[in-house]
């Protein structure tokens, strides 16, 4: 919890967390997702810079929505819809981070949609 | 001696009056301010309220209470810029500028947004899809992590601060890009007057808004109203090229209804250049400045000015005497951006504005519930408003008011779909084609069902009461 308010902390330089999620934020993507039963999760990318293609090859697979995946190098974000039941945000956060690890990167969870309208904090 | 000891004594008494109370005393500036609530209630009500908003370039007088209760919804819709230039935009409170808010130093602005960009619309494809926004106020001091959050379409985001300095500041969605939510239409004014109110006496007040935008045809060749859709040119965006430099969202719109002066009168006009890109030189022609207060504040005067020289966000009030009957011309001077429309008129023959008795999203008058009436209604304010009104007079086309009255059905519904036959071979087409000055009506390829209910619309016009029923100038 500590290293999560760091890091919130150390984003306060100009974009404001929601500002982030908005570089991501595709209506779209979520208007499907949520309507199939799943769930949106907008992250920030800690560490070391990671090139576009990195973060896309990382976001496919297990619980993962195709295409879904949604890409800022600039604000440093990403968003993928998700099945929470084939994978919850916890272990779908984990298995992001081990395939980043690698590249020195490591993934922030910073809000999660559930429902529309609702972007809330993500618990851990 | 003694002169010189009664001195000494004179200069002690003044030493000992009290200097004026500081207005930039911090100590006595409010900073507090509830964390901002973000909610997913959303609102389907109008888009913009508040007794401190005022929706055109005619300013309000200020609202008395001490706290301004505020709702600017966010929406995108599809606006004219230039005739025939038809732009998918963003929106604060469904119109570009976004409304006037007018307050005075010491008052709490409580502010509402809900975020409207996914509200269904008529033909959701012109329209660019639903985002993120937020609000960043230039009139205020508050933290903008908390503040000035994007929300989601469908949240609303609620705060309040309290209006510290006096001036004209701009307000804008602060979401990223900024640059494309500035350039898509989302910014507006924020007045604040002293607390004292201004030094000097004026006759008119009125809010001018300095803008670029950087259109090019959608990619898609998506039309409206036959014509082609605009969007955003990221490219032009990136290398501030704008298409357009406008006065309050329009292209020449203040040459088209100039702004109302009488010889002899003092006129206020608070101009704000939101760029996103250009400065402004604002000028009006046949006159100078008497006061200049740069970004709004008397405590920032100049005198005798030509010119005002406005950067992206900065504002002035600027003072001048209308000195006789004449039209004067604002322009922003340097003159390539005065080409692209940044032009408009003070005259003194103009007729006053209309009062904005309501919001332009809600019915200003009397509407009509025949659902062919009903269609004829939105396919005139979105087609034919440009040159025509309802019961305001001439335009560059005829008052459609009592035109049923004028002309037989049959005449109209051939008027409507053929008028460049009716020029050839009806002679009172001919007539009317002189009067107007030759300019011809276009034809807008209407099929027998629109025409139908342009008639019932006209009928139902001309059934009301005298007066009952007038368009508001531009449509929408």
């Amino acid at each position: 919890m500590a290293g999560l308010l760091l890091s919130l902390q150390a984003l306060a330089c100009g974009y404001c967390v929601e500002d982030k999620i908005a570089a991501t934020y595709d209506h779209a993507v979520i208007t499907r997702a949520l309507a199939h039963g799943r769930h949106v999760v907008f992250f920030h990318v800690d560490g070391a810079p990671v090139a576009r293609a990195v973060l896309e090859q990382a976001a496919r697979g297990r619980g993962i929505e195709n295409g879904s995946a949604r890409i800022s190098p600039d604000a440093l974000s990403l968003s993928v819809a998700f099945d929470p039941r084939r994978m919850p945000l916890v272990e779908l956060n984990a298995w992001l981070d081990r395939k980043l690890a690698k590249h020195k990167a490591s993934l922030l969870p910073l809000r999660v949609m559930e429902r529309r309208s609702d972007l809330a904090a993500v618990k851990r | 001696m003694k002169k010189l000891l009664s001195l000494a004594v004179l200069a002690g008494l003044a030493a000992c009056e009290p200097s004026p109370p500081d207005a930039y005393d911090v100590s006595k500036m409010d900073f507090t301010s509830k964390a901002a609530k973000v909610t997913a209630q959303g609102h389907k009500g109008a888009f913009a309220e508040g007794a401190a908003l005022s929706m055109g370039a005619e300013l309000k007088r200020l609202d008395a209470a001490p706290v301004k209760t505020v709702r600017l919804d966010t929406t995108h819709k599809v606006i004219e810029i230039a005739p025939g230039v038809k732009f998918s935009a963003w929106t604060f409170g469904d119109q570009v500028p976004g409304p006037t808010v007018r307050a005075r130093v010491g008052d709490k602005i409580r502010f509402v947004m809900t975020n409207r960009s996914d509200e269904p619309a008529p033909v959701p494809q012109l329209l660019a899809a639903p985002m993120m926004h937020s609000m960043d106020f230039h009139a205020a001091m508050v933290s903008p992590q908390d503040k000035y959050r994007s929300i989601a379409p469908g949240q609303t985001i609620e705060f309040e601060f309290t209006a510290n300095y006096p001036g004209i500041f701009m307000y804008h969605c602060g979401t990223p890009m900024i640059l494309e939510h500035i350039a898509s239409g989302m910014y507006g004014a924020v007045i604040v007057e002293p607390r004292g109110g201004y030094p000097t006496k004026a006759d008119r007040e009125y809010v001018v808004v300095q803008s670029e935008f950087y259109v090019k045809p959608s990619p898609g060749k998506q039309k409206v109203d036959g014509g082609p859709l605009y969007v955003l040119d990221g490219e032009r965006l990136r290398a501030a090229q704008p298409t357009h430099t406008v006065f309050n969202g329009r292209h020449n719109g203040m040459v088209v209804n100039p702004l109302a002066a009488k010889p002899g009168e003092r006129v206020r006009m608070f101009v704000l250049n939101v760029g996103p890109s250009k400065t402004s030189s604002f000028h009006v022609v046949g006159t100078i400045f008497d006061r200049v207060w740069m970004e709004g504040n008397p405590d920032n005067q100049m005198r005798g000015m030509q010119t005002v020289l406005l950067g992206s966000s900065n504002s002035a009030i600027v003072e001048y005497l209308i000195p006789q009957e004449g039209s004067y011309i604002m322009v922003d001077h340097h003159f390539a951006n005065a080409s692209q429309g940044a032009i408009g008129l003070v005259s003194t023959s103009a007729k006053p504005p209309a009062q904005d008795l309501e919001h332009h999203n809600m019915q200003a008058s009397a509407t009509p519930t025949d659902p062919d009436a009903v269609a004829g209604k939105q396919a005139f304010e979105s087609k034919c408003l440009a040159c025509h009104s309802v019961g305001g007079g001439r335009k560059l086309g005829p008052d459609v008011a009592g035109v049923t009255k004028r002309r037989d059905p049959a005449w109209l519904a051939r008027w409507l779909q053929e008028p460049e036959k009716m020029l050839q071979t009806d002679p009172a087409a001919k007539a009317m084609l002189k009067e107007y000055n030759n300019l011809p009506m276009p034809n807008q390829s209407l099929s027998e069902a629109e025409i139908k209910q342009y008639l019932k619309y006209f009928q139902w016009i001309d059934a009301q009461p005298a007066g009952a029923v007038k368009s508001q100038a531009g449509g929408h």
